[in-house]
């Protein structure tokens, strides 16, 4: 359980719009097509949906200000 | 004895150092320093030698079940050669995961296999920097999938493995208190006091979901001034904590007038101070 693998799964819904619409649409089928355990594909039908979406809205506007070299750590992230 | 200081950055540069005399330590961020002119290093030690520093890392990704690059690491090593710090700390959160850079920390699922790779995470940056650094507790807007742990249970569990210190940051706890409906003075009741040495406070602001009927949660982003609950969390600290404590202010924006701060910071001081006076048996420690 929580295999890097989940983890992947977990950086990839909250970075990519596409496919977290793709996840939000079949949560189940998403994460068996992802490769993950029934346990983990249980747990992430019963993700935080309310938290998912705040999250990954943050998430977002954290990397916007990355890219626009506003935000403070603007090399932190990213391949150094 | 406690220490209070303020995090640096360089809009606050000019009003700590005129006001040194009410700031007991300064902490810098780690990445703004790994790939940086000699000048801007030479300024850093310079700093380092009029108050004392410690180094708080924001990029490793110790909470994860995926090691940390060697390659992040060794840079951190060749920052903590360089300046020589107090101490230095890094977040209990994954930020990065099949190639998927989040941007931010990310609460990771609080599993047995975190905390195991949390402590082996920890365990490489001994060997590699030279030192364990001290680990804080992250806020969250999601409550971490697949997590088999409640927070404080977690955040044990990795400290007993690895024996490092807490960074025991109380906006956060009074963050995801309030987002997911805990206690946070629970949460105090439950961490070993005995491995926490430091304590960040800083402000954040409710956000709302568009839809969900307009769900709101907190987010912590420093950007607004520390309030009211997290000097209650500091003067519950005071009352447990049998160590000295290193208490920092932290802003990434919406700089007010530095005497906002340090009026912030005077009321951590008093805070804390009266918790300790709550804890007659180590009133020496303030």
């Amino acid at each position: 359980m929580s295999s890097a693998l989940f983890e992947a799964f977990l950086a990839k819904i909250y970075v990519d719009a596409k496919a977290r619409t793709k996840f939000l649409a079949d949560p189940l089928g998403e994460a068996q097509r992802a490769g993950l355990s029934p346990e983990e594909a249980l747990d992430l039908q019963n993700i935080d949906w309310v938290g998912l979406k705040l999250a990954s809205r943050s998430f977002e506007k954290k990397r916007l200000r990355h890219a626009r070299g506003k935000f403070r750590f603007l090399r932190l992230f990213g391949r150094q | 004895m406690d220490r209070f200081g303020i995090g640096w950055r360089p809009e606050l540069a000019a009003g700590i150092l005129s006001n040194l005399h009410d700031i007991d330590v300064v902490e810098v961020i780690a990445e703004d320093y790994l790939s940086v002119p000699q000048s801007k290093m030479r300024a850093l030690r310079t700093l380092s030698k009029q108050v004392p520093v410690v180094v708080h890392g924001v990029s490793l990704g110790m909470a994860s079940s995926v090691p940390v690059e060697t390659k992040r690491l060794d840079k951190l090593a060749r920052l903590v050669e360089e300046l020589r710090p107090e101490a230095w700390s890094e977040h209990l959160a994954f930020v990065r995961g099949g190639g998927h850079e989040i941007g931010h920390l990310a609460a990771p699922p609080r599993t047995a296999s975190t905390i195991e790779g949390a402590a082996k995470n920890l365990t490489s940056a001994r060997q590699i920097v030279g030192a364990l650094p001290a680990v804080e507790n992250i806020a969250s807007l999601i409550d971490p999938p697949g997590s088999r742990y409640d927070e404080p249970a977690w955040i044990s569990e990795i400290l007993s493995l690895s024996g490092t210190e807490l960074l025991l940051d109380l906006h956060n706890v009074y963050t995801n208190a309030v987002n997911f409906g805990f206690d946070p003075f629970d949460f105090l009741a439950r961490i070993p006091w005995n491995q926490v040495t430091m304590i960040h406070i800083a402000g954040g602001e409710w956000i709302t979901s568009d839809s969900s009927c307009g769900t709101r949660r907190m987010l912590d982003d420093h950007l607004h001034d520390v309030p009211v609950p997290v000097y209650d969390l500091l003067r519950a600290a005071g009352t447990r904590a049998p160590r000295p404590l290193t208490v920092i202010l932290e802003r990434d924006g919406l700089y007010p007038p530095i005497q906002t701060l340090l009026v912030q910071l005077q009321t951590a001081r008093n805070a804390l101070a009266e918790g300790r006076a709550l804890q007659p048996r180590h009133q020496g420690v303030v």
